[in-house]
């Protein structure tokens, strides 16, 4: 039954595409996010019946290829605590965007490609979470890779987004590199890339830990980051926005993007093996957590805005794997999920409304005007914010404690991750003040329908009762025994829980009441500077085009000969030099084949003679 | 003679009596459809009677002395069957077209198919000469069948010339190993290192593999190849790929398994040297040919000499891998094979001459989407390309190959693939081409074998995606023959 949910979108995708947009609207509709839907109905049947069993692990084989000696590759699902979760948000959240889409879509060219695209997205995502061998799980990750870019491209006509989405691949293509070494790593020296089997392999084999574990492990953070738009490869995401906003909450908000967070998770026997590589992967989330909280502060287009926070939140997941907070980690991924799909579905409502204006400085005056997208929104902030109660806090709030007690950094690890919440509710605030009070400076022309408001709702509801299910479902559920409610009265879990609080008050002060300016401050020299750095995303791209970018652009210049291709050429021409001296033989006269048969005969009759 | 003589051996009495059947028939009266009709009769009933002989055996049945009938020889006798079936089905309406009288073809087509069966069950001298003169014979006739054409009668008198070549080569070897062993059964060919006989012994079983090397058209004996693939009516030409190669192919593993020829250095290294010039030579030599029959003909020059691979290792690699490798790629190679030369044959049918020039396919996705999706899965399937049937075919004999260390045939297996690849992503490329204004137009297409070439089609495919049912097929075969 399991094979069913990779299988439905798959099936939807391949109709669309074979279709090529010949069907009527409504049907591409219903059958692009049907497809999802009955994914996510039998993604909970089948998780239902798992959860049943109490064994917490079921697999399922689809199809063995061929098997020659040891050599059997099969396609195998593997379901377990982690991959249910992963399933239930791919569908689950996945379903709720792509019936939002079918009404943001509505007027837009390719219709029909568009749902094809993003089936085909849920398809490859489905097939990187349940696949049991690293090698599927591969397949799914460039899979997904290949949907993003697609779907980042979508406006195709412009050739702005054709870039982005080309920068998209390239630079998440750096992180797959480094995975597939990864891969090919670990394949020589454990001989599996059968997940569980690998797993056990390198705990027995390395115990005490070793340097190729930690370069295994490296290797696949590298893929990881890549693929989660953490530093230092984290400067495609915020480009990524300029695919239609469904996709970048489906795509670069709800799933894709934790890919990376799954890929560590998946792995943690080997990430726990003695060895440095548990300390990178906190560093890495810690810097970029703490680096886009500051850049989302000073951005203007608020898809942006939410782009950066995302790549802020998953460094929140990256920081929990790090300490060993796992549960933690993944609650946070699922609770993340439900908030930023709905952050980017309510402001996709606000852009649409505005005809399609997505800078924050000329929107204002819109809560009562659009009262749905407003209200989600704010909740959606809240959770962002992790203001006590909604989902957000409930994750954050755990990663937080787990990294104070984390033995050797743990205190660098609390102030950063901190000083970053501090900042993600200033921004949040910043991000709902000026979008939705103030002067109204365009008239919105809100047209939504249920297929619209709808998902936002059920998105709400997810968003602040979320926490309830992390404890429900997920605790008992994870390897390391869960999420714990507890509550703390220390300082420091007083002060984890106060300073999104104190963020929320300040930001009102600043852009609210206007009791703090700091105008003066924005005008002076220092102040520009600042922003201008931060704008920039701390002048990563600009560094990149400067180091890597330009000086590729001037080599390719100076070989535009293409001096590598030389020795491919040359292979076909000689080739091509012997295939026509070859041919020569081939004369049509008996004569001449008579003549070269004895010829052979004896060259065979030496052969053996000498050799006897 | 024993009943269980009688009925193992009945599938071949089947298709001998068959053939009187239709001699007598054809003589009475001549009717294509009914000729065709007793063709595929006896053919089907022979492919029945083999459930009956399979009855009577248990690893294997000595018939004679002469013949070993195991389910290996069954599994090769059905491959046979349908392939004749095929080209049974493919030649009623490219003969039908052309000439009249055109009923004596399938007696042919019923000797040479008895003539196989015998090859490939022979564990003597003696039935493997007869065999392969029943097959050859045949041949000669199928060939030069369109009568009144040129070309057909040019390729037969060549192959009828080149192959008495390589039939004294085989007799003469044969001389020579009986005069140093005594004895022409294959499981007693044997000479101890001392002997005085033992260069004899060698020198014959040299000019044995020379023959065996020619029928296969391995290099340096495969300069026929082309000329006869070219000239030969494209379903016949479809039928020496794989029939009579099929045959000798059977023939060589018994051979090699029973006379461990293989395990003497100098015959081992002429034979690799055979493999690896077949493999590099033949994919040269396809590299910008521009007839499709010819690109076919040292494309099965090339993949006889990577078949070979799995032969060589007989020695060093185990046994069962060794034979499914050999029945599997068989197999597969028959059915991309029928399929390559039922496309030619299939736009040949309404035209004077074969259709065989590949510039004659250009833009065939846009003029008829169903034949160039067969013909694509047949170039994908011969480059090796996985998904398709050729893939796991290669894949086992490269198994095979790292499996008894053959490292210099892998090496030759991959360079020559390489090469291969180009040549048969040309042919694709040339059916995805766009046709040019004022091209000629596709010879118009039968309809009454489009249904076998699209099964062969689908087949290469299916068994590609899911090759797991033949596999299991062919491992139980194998182990029921005791391996």
């Amino acid at each position: 039954m399991l094979w069913l949910v990779p299988a439905l979108p798959l099936l939807g995708s391949v109709v669309l595409l074979c279709t090529e947009g010949r069907l009527p609207k409504m049907v591409v509709a219903v059958v692009g996010s049907g497809s999802v839907g009955l994914a996510a109905i039998c993604a909970l049947y089948v998780g239902m019946n798992v959860v049943g069993t109490g064994e917490w692990q079921y697999t399922e084989t689809l199809w063995t290829w061929m098997a020659v000696g040891d050599f059997n590759p099969s396609i195998t699902l593997y379901l377990d605590g982690l991959a249910l979760v992963m399933t239930g948000v791919i569908t689950g959240v996945g379903f709720l965007i792509h019936l939002y889409a079918t009404g943001y879509m509505w007027e837009e060219e390719g219709y029909s490609r568009f749902f094809a695209y993003m089936n085909l997205f849920v398809f490859a995502m489905l097939m990187l979470v349940l696949g049991d061998n690293l090698l599927t799980l591969f397949l799914g990750w460039e899979g997904v890779g290949l949907c993003s870019y697609l779907l980042i491209g979508f406006f195709h006509t412009d050739p702005a987004n054709g870039y982005a989405a080309r920068k998209a691949f390239v630079v998440t293509r750096v992180g797959d590199t480094l995975m597939a070494l990864g891969l090919f790593l670990l394949f020589r020296e454990i001989g599996t890339l059968e997940i569980q089997a690998a797993l056990e392999g390198a705990t027995a084999t390395w115990p005490e830990g070793s340097g190729i574990n930690t370069a295994i492990c490296l290797l696949l953070l590298g893929g990881a980051v890549g693929k989660s738009a953490q530093v230092p490869l984290q400067t495609w995401l915020p480009d990524a926005m300029a695919g239609p906003t469904p996709v970048s909450a489906l795509i670069h908000a709800a799933t894709m993007v934790t890919a990376g967070v799954y890929l560590i998770a998946r792995m943690q026997d080997m990430f726990l093996l003695p060895g440095p590589a548990m300390h990178w992967v906190a560093f890495v989330g810690l810097v970029t957590l703490f680096i886009s909280a500051f850049t989302a502060l000073v951005q203007t287009d608020i898809k942006r805005i939410l782009a950066f926070s995302t790549m802020s939140q998953i460094g929140y997941m990256f920081l929990a794997l790090g300490v060993g907070a796992w549960s933690a980690g993944i609650f946070h991924l699922m609770t993340h999920a439900f908030f930023k799909a709905l952050l980017f579905l309510a402001s996709g409502s606000v852009i649409l409304a505005l005809h399609h204006e997505q800078d924050i400085f000329k929107m204002g005056g819109l809560w009562n005007k659009l009262k749905i997208p407003f209200v989600s929104m704010l909740i959606g902030s809240l959770a962002l914010a992790a203001l006590p109660g909604t989902s957000g806090f409930f994750s954050k709030d755990a990663i937080l404690l787990t990294a104070y007690n984390e033995a050797s950094y743990g205190m660098l690890f609390w102030i950063g991750a901190v000083g970053a919440a501090f900042m993600t509710s200033l921004y949040t605030t910043r991000m709902i003040l000026i979008t939705f009070f103030g002067e109204v400076k365009t008239e919105p022309h809100d047209h939504s329908r249920i297929n619209m408001w709808g998902p936002l709702l059920v998105l709400c509801a997810l968003s602040i009762g979320g926490g309830w299910l992390g404890f429900m479902v997920l605790a008992p559920y994870m390897g390391d025994g869960g999420v714990a409610v507890e509550f703390h009265a220390e300082l420091i879990a007083l002060l984890t829980l106060g300073v999104p609080l104190l963020g929320v008050l300040i930001g009102y002060l600043i852009w609210g009441n206007h009791a703090i300016s700091i105008d003066k401050f924005a005008a002076s020299n220092l102040g520009e500077r600042l922003r201008q750095f931060f704008f920039g995303g701390w002048g990563f791209d600009w560094t990149y085009d400067r180091v890597f970018v330009n000086p590729f652009v001037r080599l390719a210049q100076v070989n535009k000969s293409d001096f590598v291709d030389l020795m491919f050429t040359s292979i076909a021409s000689l080739t091509t030099a012997i295939h026509l001296l070859v041919k020569q033989t081939q004369t049509g006269q008996l004569r001449w084949y008579a003549t070269n048969m004895v010829v052979g005969l004896l060259v065979v009759v030496l052969i053996v003679i000498v050799q006897a | 003679m024993t009943l269980t003589d009688l009925w193992v051996s009945f599938p071949l009495i089947v298709l001998v009596g068959g053939t009187l059947v239709l001699m007598i028939g054809v003589s009475i009266v001549r009717t294509h459809k009914l000729a065709l009709g007793l063709t595929l009769l006896t053919l089907i009933l022979s492919v029945a009677a083999h459930d009956i002989a399979l009855e009577n055996i248990t690893t294997g049945y000595e018939l004679f002395g002469l013949l070993n009938v195991s389910g290996i020889q069954v599994f090769f006798n059905v491959l046979f069957l349908l392939g004749a079936i095929v080209t049974a089905l493919f030649a009623y309406p490219y003969f039908n077209e052309r000439m009249e009288r055109c009923e004596e073809f399938y007696i042919l087509l019923l000797t040479a198919t008895a003539g196989a069966m015998v090859v490939a069950a022979a564990t003597h001298f003696a039935s493997f000469i007869l065999g392969l003169e029943i097959l050859s014979i045949s041949l000669y006739a199928m060939i030069a069948y369109p009568r009144e054409s040129h070309q057909p009668l040019e390729a037969a008198a060549k192959y009828l010339v080149l192959s008495a070549v390589a039939s004294s080569a085989i007799l003469m070897g044969v001389a020579l190993v009986y005069a140093a062993s005594g004895t022409m059964a294959f499981a007693e060919l044997n000479i101890s290192p001392e002997s005085g006989e033992r260069s004899y012994f060698l020198l014959g079983q040299a000019l044995i593999c020379v023959g065996i090397a020619f029928k296969l058209s391995l290099v340096p004996f495969h300069m026929w190849t082309p000329d006869v693939y070219q000239g030969a009516p494209a379903v016949v030409t479809g039928y020496v790929a794989t029939v009579s190669k099929g045959a000798v192919i059977a023939l060589l593993i018994n051979y090699v398994q029973a006379t461990e020829v293989l395990s003497y250095t100098g015959v081992f290294y002429a034979v690799v040297f055979v493999a690896v010039a077949s493999m590099i030579v033949g994919n040269l030599l396809a590299l910008l040919q521009t007839n499709l029959k010819r690109l076919l003909a040292y494309s099965s020059i090339a993949h006889l000499g990577y078949l070979l691979i799995a032969v060589l290792v007989v020695n060093t690699a185990r046994p069962e891998l060794v034979l499914e490798t050999v029945l599997l790629y068989v197999a597969a190679y028959f059915i991309i094979t029928l399929a390559a030369f039922g496309i030619v044959n299939l736009t040949s049918e309404h035209a004077t001459e074969d259709n065989e020039q590949m510039e004659a396919y250009t833009g065939l996705f846009w003029r008829n989407p169903l034949l160039a999706s067969v013909l694509t899965a047949v170039a994908l399937a011969l480059a090796g390309i996985p998904l398709t049937v050729g893939f796991i075919a290669k894949f086992y004999v490269f198994a095979a190959g790292v499996e008894g260390t053959a490292w210099a045939l892998v090496w030759a297996l991959l360079i020559g693939s390489a090469i291969g690849v180009f040549y048969y992503l040309r042919l694709i490329y040339t059916m995805v081409k766009q046709v040019e204004p004022g091209a000629a137009a596709l010879p118009q297409v039968g309809t009454q074998s489009v249904v076998a070439v699209t099964v062969l089609g689908l087949l290469i495919v299916v068994l590609g995606v899911y090759p797991t049912p033949m596999i299991d097929m062919i491992r139980t075969i194998v182990q029921a023959s005791g391996f």
